[in-house]
């Protein structure tokens, strides 16, 4: 295809002879003539279109310093010479007048590389950024020069050094701010409204007087803002000089004409037909005599950048009408007190139209989709789409700070407007990979969590890219392993059973086996493989998300079993030594989760879980007299004979064969943000174990364990690990434990526990690829054996502070550094004292 | 040392220009690619590039690379829209935006990529023997396009919100009146329809359940002898007995 090529004015068509340039160096001129697209024989205009574009073309490069076009005309030909002079490039570029450090910073923002091409533009910008840069410093007059020379360290001709020469001012201050003609307001009150341009004050010493002339505008905008909430509706700066008051100190003058202080009087609503005059005056909050606050009339109808602003406005909005305009109009003015009336164009309703989802590279829609709570057809609700990007981001699948829900083709007439849901998918999937010493061996531990996982596509061989993704179910393997244990677990989790409701199922399966320290001489220190304890276990579970009584709630159920088998294994908890037990449990939660969008670091809301986990009351229907078999087995454990033991063995496991037990547990956690970015998280645990025969006793499995950093390591026996930092793991023993027996012996858990937590954090950071924040803590916790104990001011108090990191690869990492104030339960002695704890894995 | 190796490790060029030319015609582009990737900058400005930029985007399209081979042919059209071998060169870069479409459910930024940017070819050479295939490929991405919106429109529906799987067929069937999707459309239409009216409080059945007759009358029309006929039958005929009690 031919250029395009139009006359200019009277353009005389001519026929290109000869094309030659002078003037290049780095490229020859083949090259330069190829670039032009013009040939030898072609018909072009003269003036024309193509040959202009030509020329622009070639300035376009930014390769070229000057370009001229001489044509000699020839009758109908014409012999073109394009005279060029090329842009040097940068061989060297020096810096004076500043620090080494600075003058680097400087050439990484202006890309003063080596081989940059040395433009005008380059010269203008770079000068003209460094004197801005120091403006804002304070460094009022500085003046930057820059000159280039051809460098003289190279035989290429075509390099320049760059010679930048920074004269810096010296650092204005300022001496003074006064105001002229303000009666009401003192100067000082004045001043302090002026967040960027501050008197020289060596008390504050965080933030440096200097003078900016952007910020001095900001903050005069300020000044009038504060006259306008005392009620001076004319107030206005009339005029503000800069005056030099010494070597390097300015004052600032302002004059101010104050006008007369207003009221409020009659409010009128006009167009009201969804609210009545009454609601709209109570959602407004201003009444007549109030002293006449314009920032707040303003704030009370609609507030800029809060879109959870209790104003009038979003009254409106929430309620669907997205289109309606709110205007405040001063009706009357008389002496000092000014009627208003509220107009109001409430518009048509809107309804939510077509809602769309972009940047889902691994997530289907339809995991998608069905999160949505801003549904095609359903009338608009700036609440819904705040609740939608709050349940988006805590998926996981996507990096909540970045969730964008974009409105597009808002059509007041048909009364529709559109969403596009921006997502960008965050890595979902985490790696443990561990090894050490513990437990007395080498531990290796392999853990695999995919949170986005596609099971129906396991043997879909397309779909490893390089996992199968996108389906939305959690997916975690685990190994654990040593000399002396194997734990071995599984567990899946698909959040929309079926896919028509949000009914969560939940599969896991665990599997584990511990061998005894062998204490025999000849091979001590290592397991004992003729005696051990095997745990196999799995569980079923159902969630579902309520609509009542709000969308929060969630009610779950899951039913679990654990096979417990015994062989020689004689140690603290179990009296039997041979035998087997069986935990057939029914587990129902309700809870209620109203965080804020990014789940690792929430900054409002709470979230509650109350649980039940019960065991069938087989006492009730076995027929076994567990009153005769307590009594005796309290006769035979006095004897202290081998046969007493033995018979305390056979009592113990006729109790356990299969559990029975009762379990309840409360937790609630609030989130609050407060000055700054800083968050309090408050929490409360409780947690009660019960029996419901009190002959047959409570289980020694299932117990709580207080102490330490909560996490739960390899539990044999279903003990529940609760953090208490400050104090050694799991050493927290119960505060009515009797205090002869050895610590050792008396681990054995507790049945009743409370816990506080006060936890402020600070966010550092908070990218996708990596949240860090920073913590502080004061805790308090006790658990009892028995309830006719229970003192909720018997505490074991600790504080502290630490960090966390939140890698989505590697989940979280954190250390703490805990500070137990009591001794531990049945130890004498003073406070604990310092403890560090390493957090590895969720926990919030 | 093999030939190759000498070339990868060679100063010269021209060694590099005239192995990564006979890796080329050889059919080994992945052996051509290491070698076109160290010549294309020296060559940039020359006569020569022309040629060498179009044999690199080609030998990145044949390996499959589409996502570099659209940017390379992409930038060779830009660059030598006047060249025998931009007609192709076009092509190609359409066909690898269209190869880097991702299945239905997942974002679909490629495919309308693809689909304008084959649009375009056809456009600019209507005549051109490509254009068939880039007609095939049009469809096959429309049908992607239309597929996604279909189901998305019809996930509403299994989730059981009704007026939202009506209210995005309706706007489903507005936008692609020519899709095979259609009938399905007009059926899980008149299901929603359906569903939504008999689970209404009392007062509202009648008039929805009568909007549903009207739906099913649209689907039947349409499609008299369709795959849907039947279950839509079964529809009209409970639809009816509710009706009778509310007469």
């Amino acid at each position: 295809t031919a250029q395009q090529d139009l006359p200019v004015s009277n353009g005389k068509q001519y026929e290109i002879g000869e094309i030659s340039v002078v003037g290049a160096k780095q490229y020859n001129e083949q090259t330069v003539i190829a670039f032009t697209r013009l040939r030898s024989g072609d018909l072009v205009y003269l003036p024309g279109d193509r040959i202009s574009n030509v020329i622009k073309k070639l300035w376009d490069l930014d390769l070229f310093s000057d370009i001229n076009l001489y044509a000699t005309i020839n009758g109908d030909k014409v012999d073109l010479k394009f005279e060029i002079e090329e842009v040097p490039e940068l061989n060297k570029v020096t810096i004076n007048g500043i620090k080494e450090k600075k003058a680097k910073d400087i050439i990484k923002d202006n890309d003063l590389n080596k081989g940059t091409k040395v433009t005008e533009n380059l010269i203008t910008k770079t000068k003209f950024y460094i004197e801005n840069k120091y403006k804002k410093e304070g460094y009022l007059n500085s003046k930057v020069t820059i000159i280039t020379r051809p460098a003289t360290d190279t035989v290429e001709t075509q390099k320049v050094d760059m010679l930048v020469n920074v004269e810096l001012s010296d650092r204005v201050k300022i001496e003074d701010i006064e105001f002229i003609g303000n009666e009401q307001l003192s100067d000082a009150k004045l001043r302090k409204q002026m967040k960027n341009t501050k008197q020289k004050n060596i008390i504050r010493f965080w933030k440096r007087s200097k003078y900016i002339a952007e910020n001095f505008a900001e903050d005069k905008v300020s000044v009038v803002d504060k006259y306008k909430e005392n009620g001076f509706r004319d107030a206005r700066i009339i005029s503000d000089t800069l005056i030099h008051s010494g070597e390097d100190l300015i004052t600032l003058k302002l004059y101010v004409e104050e006008g007369n202080k207003y009221h409020i009087g009659d409010i009128d609503f006009l167009g009201n037909t969804v609210y009545s005059d009454k609601e709209l005056a109570r959602q407004l909050g201003l009444e007549k005599g109030d002293v006449y606050n314009g920032v707040l009339l303003k704030e009370r109808i609609s507030k800029d950048g809060d879109p959870n602003a209790d104003d009038l406005s979003n009254l409106y909005k929430n309620s669907g009408y997205l289109f309606s305009t709110i205007n405040p109009v001063e009706t009357k003015v008389e002496n000092d007190t000014i009627d208003f009336e509220i107009r109001i164009t409430e518009g048509k309703l809107a309804y939510f139209d077509r809602i769309t989802i972009t940047g889902n590279d691994k997530t289907k829609d339809r995991v998608i989709y069905r999160n949505l709570r801003t549904r095609p057809g359903q009338r608009y609700s700036q609440a819904a789409v705040l609740q939608t990007t709050r349940e988006l981001g805590q998926t996981g699948f996507f990096d909540p700070e970045q969730l964008n829900p974009q409105f597009l083709n808002a059509n007041p007439y048909d009364g529709t407007i559109d969403i596009n849901y921006a997502l960008v998918e965050q890595g979902a999937s985490q790696i443990e990979l561990q090894g050490g010493y513990g437990g007395g061996g080498f531990v290796g531990t392999l853990g695999l969590s995919f949170n986005n996982f596609s099971i129906q596509n396991l043997f879909n061989k397309d779909a490893y890219q390089p996992l199968p993704m996108g389906d939305g179910q959690k997916f975690s393997l685990r190994a654990q392993a040593s000399t002396f244990y194997q734990t071995y677990s599984a567990s899946l989790t698909e959040p929309w059973l079926g896919g028509k409701k949000p009914v969560q199922l939940q599969l896991s399966f665990s599997h584990s086996i511990q061998y005894r320290f062998d204490f025999n001489n000849r091979s001590r220190g290592r397991p004992d493989k003729d005696s051990r304890f095997l745990i196999t276990g799995g569980s079923i579970g159902l969630a579902k998300r309520l609509e009542v009584p709000d969308n929060y709630f969630t009610i779950s159920h899951a039913i679990s079993f654990q096979h417990f088998d015994l062989k020689n294994y004689n140690v603290g908890l179990f009296t039997f030594g041979n035998g087997s037990s069986e935990n057939l449990a029914y587990t129902v939660g309700i809870s209620r989760n109203e965080t804020d969008i990014n789940p690792i670091f929430p900054r409002t809301g709470s979230k509650f879980s109350l649980t039940a986990k019960l065991t069938p009351p087989y006492s009730l229907w076995n027929g076994t007299d567990y009153k005769a078999l307590a009594d005796e087995r309290a006769a035979a454990s006095i004897e202290a004979t081998q046969a007493g033991r033995e018979r305390v063995a056979e009592i113990d496991q006729e109790r356990f064969n299969w559990l029975e037990y009762y379990k309840v547990k409360f937790e609630g956690q609030w989130f609050t943000s407060l000055v700054g970015k800083f968050v309090l998280s408050s929490k409360v645990d409780f947690g009660f174990l019960g029996a419901y025969n009190n002959d047959r006793g409570i289980p020694p499995f299932d117990r709580f364990y207080l102490g330490g950093d909560g996490l739960g390591g390899y539990a044999l026996d279903g003990r529940e690990v609760i953090r208490l930092r400050g104090y050694p793991n799991q050493s927290v023993l119960p505060q009515d434990r009797s205090q002869t027996t050895t610590s050792l012996d008396r681990n054995d858990g507790a049945t009743i526990f409370n816990k506080f937590e006060f936890e402020l954090r600070y966010p550092i950071t908070l990218k996708p690829s990596a949240s860090i924040y920073a913590l502080m803590f004061a805790e308090a916790g006790a658990s009892f054996d028995n309830f006719r104990n229970y003192n909720p001011f018997l505490m074991n108090r600790s504080a502290g502070a630490g960090v966390r990191i939140y890698m989505p690869a590697f989940g979280l990492l954190g250390i703490d550094f805990g500070y137990g104030f009591d001794p531990i339960p049945g130890t004498v002695g003073g406070p604990n004292g310092w403890e560090t704890h390493f957090i590895i894995g969720q926990q919030f | 040392c093999s030939e190759y190796q000498k070339a990868l490790k060679s100063e010269d060029t021209g060694v590099k220009y005239s192995m990564a030319d006979s890796l080329y015609n050889a059919g080994k582009y992945r052996k051509s690619l290491k070698l076109w990737e160290q010549i294309v900058p020296a060559y940039r400005g020359k006569p020569q590039a022309e040629r060498i930029m179009f044999l690199y985007a080609d030998a990145q399209y044949q390996e499959e690379n589409y996502y570099l081979a659209g940017y390379q042919f992409d930038r060779f059209v830009s660059a030598y829209p006047d060249s025998d071998k931009a007609e192709e060169a076009e092509y190609k870069a359409a066909v690898s935006y269209a190869e880097l479409s991702p299945n239905y459910q997942l974002d679909q930024s490629e495919t309308e990529k693809g689909l304008t940017q084959l649009q375009q070819f056809i456009t600019s050479y209507p005549e051109s023997s490509y254009a068939e295939d880039a007609n095939e490929r049009i469809k096959e991405l429309s049908i992607k396009m239309q597929k996604k919106s279909f189901e998305i429109a019809k996930g509403w529906h299994k989730i059981m919100q009704y007026p939202a799987a009506i209210s995005s067929l309706d706007d489903f069937l507005s936008d692609y009146p020519g899709s095979p999707f259609r009938e399905a459309a007009f059926f899980y239409k008149l299901d929603s329809q359906y569903q939504y009216g008999s689970k209404s409080i009392n007062v509202l059945v009648k008039p929805r359940l009568e909007e549903a007759i009207e739906m099913y009358e649209t689907l039947i029309n349409y499609f008299p002898e369709g795959d849907y006929r039947a279950q839509a039958d079964e529809i009209k005929a409970d639809i009816d007995s509710i009706l009778e009690n509310y007469s």
